[in-house]
């Protein structure tokens, strides 16, 4: 016996039986290996193509094992490592079980026939005596050797021979087994390492600025139109390594992610002017004017004369958006940059065609460089995978270090290589009898490879547009048509574009599928009576017997007219396919019908897909688990594709860049799905990856036919154009709203503290200000500067208190910049008259205000006068704070004295002419000031009076609240009537208030405590800020504040009443039951709906009801607008939960479109706003 | 301790942060605490790849940042379970297969979990309200709604 520790058995161990194939003289070794077994039983399979999340890890190790006699456990499955596996080009056209499992399967078997005669030698037994069980080879005497005994420390190389005999299916154990995925249970625990997770030593983080011309890469601009970047437009960012410039290729690397992400965002780069694109909203007319070069694939018959001698000519063009590949997870690389030999850790799906990329980016030999695949979010076809990689091979050569890179959203929604839109033009004709007289087909089919970004941007590449021949795929209807045509027209992309799931099969077919149908329907035959007639193939015959049969078809030579069911009108349709791909003219992947049952809302337009029989004949199925979820995908995503899926463009690049503008299926809208698999396990395996989405869109588009009695010939079948289908071409009018309001008078409330002025009071004033200009000669005194006083003369009580009192001042709302020191001042308040810079309020003698004596302070808090003399800005509002008493006025000094103090020059102020002449202050405090303390109201409530002070006084509510007049003070008679800060409105606090709930006192006290208003939202914009620092205010002070601020609500509304009115606004506006038609309301649903939706399954923080939302209601958009830009992040308070800003994700037309249907879907008896696209361009701008 | 320290609990243990406070929650669980379950799909909180409890309830991490989760008990995929002994609802979804890809995943699950945690038996409707704002590509759907039925006490049928 030998233990397991011995040196002996180590090496043993040694040992290995490999199967191998003479390497391409440009790999660093000289064989590629298929299957390796080591002395100690372990079986490694090597497999060129990758596992794109769709199971086939799982899949070749059970053809490894079966063929080897193993169990599945002892096999490991190694996928797309360049440096290990073997060349067998990208994973594309569903071929890994068909055409690149089959050298595998080989080497398997040729291993074990290797094995089991080097056995019948070592025991001299008849090879047909022996029993194979994991491994262990057992002779009839039941004497046994084991694989790994067999190659002991020998290293045993096989050529990989054609000719070897592989097991009969009958005797199959493992393959036709439905076994669990291996990849599962790491990925459920998030123990699997993705190529988003890998780290390596040292590693930086990297992101990339892309070009204006997003989701474009033919033409002479490409890689020739940056002008400058302006690194010092970074230089704050902490932790940045690099900016990286190549061409157009921009980059940036920090330490830390975050601060990537930062600098990618604050990055200055100037470009040059974008040329403009086609119109891709009519994609029909851009396709028609693209150049291109016809290729007939099939020329049967006598096309021309059977068309023209046709009794009914039926001539149809068929239209097909760009669509995205959509990967849940955006790209993701990581790049270790070394001379000799240079990884990158990579999702691609073609490891080897980008190794030879990235030599040709990087100068380097392929040898050199090693491509790791790891696991990644699923891609369908080729999406920003290799560009990414590319993009981590610069940033990481130009810094010396490995470097991950992760795209954006919205960098892999507007760059990735797009399914391409494609247009399928018939010419055909029945005859008499309804038979088809003649079929000419032409398809149209705009797209390269889309070379890796990183070649073009560097121009290590040229950017003149190749054309790729892949509009032919299934280009072939399956039909035996007598006299038939197929032209594929070869055309140079217009957008980036490659291959997308179904490439473009899935196009053609809903052309070919749609067609038929609409022969039968006019021949007056049954749809799949009609198909059979011109079906040949008896595996697609039995196929499509099987599928009707199982879903019950009833014939239907005349559509029937389809009884609504309220607005709900319900229709079935059929569709067939073989995908026919790879390089003309192709082979067939499996035979896949689909018999879809529609529901079309006649009012909304909405076609829901409710259920879908799928038939599949797959061949030997592998795993039939695997290629049930196969058809279940392909299912769900080719029914999303066909009901919304189409990118957006303007007449630049792509404009769809996150999910509400490229709205996917989401659980509510996938159908019922009842999977027939046909047993056909003695035929050859075929690829099931794509297959099932092929007759998708066709059998809903037959299905919507049969339900409304409308053909639809473009994708995708959207509300909208269901509706424009079924009225005519006439739009769907929106619901039209009230006429535009009049601006509501304000002067509703007068402010219960201003004095009445009349005529000698104002004539009064006009004389002060005279002697204001009059004293800008002769200097106000300045009061003198003190010694920093010495703060312990106060009582802790009293600073305390006076911190309190600052709190509700807001002092350091104002005085801190943006990351500043507290009350250090420095910021910018943009007012009408120019920007004034905030003051340093620290105790600092040079620069803040440790030189002021209490007079001094009182002075500038009351009158609005300098230490030295000169006149403050209202923008300071002194007016309000001169209401504060002594003993709070003295609080709030021994508190700001306290402080410690900065030393912070405040900035110059930018005020423009007359303004900047300080001492026509003088006139305006004489025009609008009182220098008073409050005097309580006797006829009012303590309380009322104490809301009153701290509203009024400190709290100093209406200088936002309250409009001002031309010269900038508040009107007195429009009190709380609403006003602007910051750009943001200041909503009126009054009954003047647009909120559908009128404000009530509990409502105030809970929005200043918790900074939300079930009724009313929450705080957001400088409003935040307000009540984070009303936080320290007691309970008893809010109360006061909203009692106060309540007595200016006539309308009294108790709680019942306001919840049963809130619960009669949100269901009447509630979205679930509508359909989402048109941009807004999409981008609700997809950017929105997760958190505002009513009804909507928890999150974190607070969901503000929309219905009920103050700024929905209000006559101005620019708080939405504000807050749909910005988001909100800094809450009131955290529990609050917080909003991204959204100004890097959507366009200004789309926030246009999402702000106008909120308008109109949450506040239906509003007015719509006018020219809310400018006020979006405007407050981007502020 | 620097200035920019900052205590999340995480999975039961605390840790000292160094970033600064508005940092999305997601990338210092993913590079700081060296966490893969939750993924970065949009950073706008419309995917959900990126979920996580907070406090028992669904999060979304990526638009989070770390000063929102001061004193906050934060779970993440990992927090759930292992492969060696996986939690119930992570148990249901390797039970059913219910991935493709995988991407999507600790979304589902860390929803479902949300969801069972406020309602132990949830009806269909529940289930399907809860996912909504879920995206998964792959189309693994009806794989994950079963598994989520499951994982709530459902009896789910196999499928032929």
């Amino acid at each position: 016996m030998t233990g397991p520790d011995t040196t002996e058995h180590r090496e043993r161990l040694q040992g290995s039986l490999s199967v191998v194939r003479p390497a391409s003289p440009v790999e660093a070794v000289k064989f590629e290996t298929f299957i390796k077994i080591t002395a100690d039983g372990s079986v490694t399979a090597y497999n060129g193509h990758v596992d794109l999340g769709t199971g086939i890890r799982t899949a070749l190790g059970q053809i490894v094992a079966e063929e080897l006699d193993v169990s599945f456990a002892r096999v490991v499955v190694v996928l797309g490592d360049t440096a290990l596996v073997p060349n067998q080009g990208a994973t594309i056209a569903s071929e890994t079980i068909q055409i690149t499992a089959v050298p595998l399967r080989k080497a398997a078997a040729q291993a074990r026939q290797f094995l089991v005669a080097r056995a019948a030698e070592r025991l001299e037994l008849p090879i047909e005596d022996f029993v194979i069980e994991d491994g262990l080879i057992r002779g009839k005497d039941n004497r046994s050797v084991s694989y790994g005994e067999l190659i002991a420390g020998e290293t045993i190389r096989l050529e990989l021979a054609d000719d070897v005999p592989v097991k009969a299916v009958s005797a199959y154990n493992i393959v036709g087994q439905s076994i669990p995925r291996v990849d599962l249970p790491a990925k459920a625990t998030g123990e699997l390492v993705y190529v988003h997770d890998v780290r390596v030593s040292g590693m930086l983080h990297g992101r990339v600025v892309r070009p204006p011309y997003a989701g474009v890469d033919a033409g002479d601009f490409i890689g020739n139109s940056l002008i400058a970047v302006d690194e010092a437009s970074v230089r704050d960012i902490p932790g940045l390594v690099a900016v990286v410039r190549i061409g157009d290729f921009v980059g940036v690397v920090a330490e830390r992610e975050e601060n990537a992400i930062k600098a990618a965002a604050q990055l200055k780069v100037s470009w040059k002017p974008v040329p403009t694109l086609p119109d891709l909203k009519d994609i029909e007319t851009a396709l028609r004017a693209n150049p291109s070069t016809p290729r007939t694939l099939i020329n049967k018959g006598d096309v021309d004369a059977a068309i023209a001698a046709a009794a009914k000519p039926m001539p149809r063009t068929y239209i097909w958006p760009y669509q995205m590949h959509a990967s849940i997870g955006p790209s993701c690389a990581v790049a270790d940059y070394q001379d000799d030999h240079t990884r990158v850790w990579s999702g691609t799906q073609n490891p080897h065609h980008l190794r030879t990329d990235l030599a040709r980016l990087i100068h380097r030999r392929e040898a050199e460089i090693e491509v790791i695949r790891l696991e990644a979010a699923g891609c369908y076809g080729r999406n920003c995978a290799d560009d990414v990689s590319a993009d981590a091979v610069l940033l990481s050569r130009a810094v010396g270090r490995p470097v991950r890179v992760q795209l954006t959203r919205e960098q892999e929604h507007a760059w990735e290589p797009k399914g391409t839109a494609q247009l399928m033009d018939v010419d055909g004709g029945l005859n008499a009898d309804g038979s088809v007289a003649g079929y000419d087909f032409a398809t149209r089919y705009p797209s390269n490879g889309a070379p890796t970004l990183a070649l073009l941007l560097t121009g290590a590449v040229p950017h003149t547009p190749a054309i790729f021949e892949m509009g032919d795929r299934t280009a072939i209807p399956p039909y035996d048509y007598e006299n038939l045509r197929v032209v594929a027209n070869d055309m140079p992309p217009i957008a980036r574009a490659s291959w997308l799931r179904g490439v473009s099969a899935l196009p053609n077919t809903f052309a070919h599928e749609s067609w038929i149908d609409e022969c039968a329907s006019e021949a007056g035959v049954d749809p799949i009576e009609y198909r059979l007639r011109y079906l040949k193939d008896p595996r697609a015959i039995d196929l499509v017997n099987a599928v009707a049969e199982r879903a019950g078809w009833k014939p239907r030579p005349v559509r029937p007219e389809r009884e609504a069911e309220g607005d709900i009108v319900r229709g079935r349709g059929f569709a067939y396919a073989l995908y026919v791909h790879s390089k003309f003219p192709g082979y067939g992947a499996a035979w896949s019908a689909w018999i879809a049952d529609v529901a079309v809302n006649k009012a909304t337009g909405d076609v829901s897909v409710t259920r879908v029989v799928a038939g599949q004949d797959s061949g030997l199925m592998i795993n039939p688990d695997g290629v049930r979820h196969q058809i279940h995908g392909n299912v769900i995503q080719s029914t999303s594709r066909a009901l919304m899926e189409e990118v957006s463009f303007d007449r630049t690049s792509v404009t769809a860049r996150e999910w509400g503008a490229y709205p996917i299926i989401k659980f509510p809208e996938v159908p019922d799905i009842d999977v027939l698999m046909l047993p056909r396990q003695d035929q050859p395996p075929l690829g099931v990856g794509e297959s099932a989405s092929v007759p998708s869109a066709a059998a809903i588009a037959n299905a919507i036919y049969d339900a409304t009695g409308v053909r639809f010939r473009e994708l995708p079948f959207t509300p909208e154009r269901i509706l424009r289908g079924l009225r005519g071409e006439e739009l769907a009018a929106h619901q039209a709203l009230p006429p535009p309001e009049s601006r509501p008078d304000l002067s509703r409330w007068q402010n219960p503290f201003a004095g009445r002025r009349g005529v000698f009071a104002t004539a009064a004033a006009l004389c002060a200000a005279a002697i204001g200009i009059g004293a800008a000669v002769l200097p106000w005194r300045a009061i003198a500067p003190i010694a920093r006083p010495d703060a312990s003369v106060y009582s802790a009580a009293t600073i305390a208190r006076g911190q309190q009192l600052a709190a509700l001042g807001d002092c350091a709302v104002c005085h801190t910049s943006v990351n500043g020191l507290l009350n250090a001042g420095g910021r910018p308040l943009q007012t009408p008259f120019g920007t004034i810079y905030a003051t340093n309020i620290t105790p600092d003698v040079e620069t803040g205000i440790g030189a002021w004596s209490y007079p001094a302070f009182e002075r500038a808090m009351r009158e609005g006068i300098h230490r030295d003399g000169r006149h403050l800005y209202p923008a300071f509002p002194y007016p309000h704070f001169a209401k504060t008493t002594d003993a709070d006025m003295q609080a709030l000094y021994a508190y700001l004295m306290a402080q410690a103090p900065v030393r912070a020059e405040t900035p110059q102020n930018v005020i423009a002419f007359p303004f900047n002449l300080r001492p026509l202050m003088a006139g305006w405090n004489a025009l609008f000031h009182q220098p008073t303390v409050f005097q309580p109201d006797p006829a009012k409530s303590e309380i009322w009076n104490r809301g009153a002070y701290l509203v009024e006084g400190l709290g100093h509510c209406s200088a936002c609240h309250s409009p001002r007049n031309a010269l900038g003070a508040e009107k007195a008679n429009a009190y709380l009537a609403g006003g602007f800060a910051e750009g943001w409105e200041a909503p009126a606090l009054t009954s003047l208030s647009q909120a559908p709930i009128p404000w009530s006192e509990d409502e105030l006290y809970a929005y200043l405590r918790t900074g939300e208003s079930r009724f009313h939202g929450v705080a957001a914009g400088p409003m935040a800020p307000v009540v984070k620092e009303l936080a320290t205010i007691p309970d008893s002070d809010i109360r006061a504040m909203a009692v106060y601020l309540a007595s200016f609500n006539e309308v009294s509304m108790d709680r019942a009443a306001q919840e049963a009115l809130a619960a009669r606004l949100e269901s009447s506006t509630g979205t679930r039951a509508s359909a989402a038609s048109g941009v807004g309301a999409r981008i609700y649903q997809g950017a929105c709906a997760v958190c505002h939706e009513v009804g909507g399954a928890p999150l974190f923080g607070s969901r503000p009801s929309l219905a009920l939302n103050s700024n929905l209601h209000s006559t101005a958009p620019d708080n939405l607008i504000q807050v749909i830009l910005h988001g909100i992040a800094k809450p009131a308070t955290t529990d609050l939960g917080y909003m991204p800003a959204f100004k890097d994700s959507l366009t200004d037309g789309q926030i246009a479109e999402l702000a106008t249907y909120l308008r109109r879907q949450f506040a239906p008896d509003k007015p719509a706003w006018t020219d809310v696209q400018a006020a979006i361009s405007r407050i981007r701008q502020e | 301790m620097t200035q920019n320290t900052m205590r999340l609990t995480v999975n039961g243990k605390a840790y000292d942060v160094d970033a600064a406070p508005d940092t999305a929650l997601l990338y210092v669980l993913r590079n700081d605490l060296v966490l893969n379950g939750p993924k970065y799909g949009c950073g706008l909180g419309e995917c959900g790849a990126c979920a996580v409890l907070i406090d028992g309830v669904a999060a979304r991490s990526c638009v989070i940042p770390i000063e929102g989760c001061a004193g906050r008990d934060i779970v993440t995929l990992e927090g759930l379970g292992t492969r060696e002994h996986p939690d119930p609802v992570q148990q249901a979804f390797i039970s059913e297969q219910a991935a493709q890809c995988g991407y999507c995943l600790n979304g589902m699950i860390i929803t479902t979990k949300a969801l069972l945690l406020r309602s132990p038996h949830p009806t269909e409707d529940e289930v399907l309200e809860a996912l909504r704002h879920h995206l998964c590509r792959c189309g693994a759907h009806i794989e994950i709604m079963r598994a989520a039925m499951r994982a709530a006490g459902h009896v789910v049928e196999a499928q032929t």
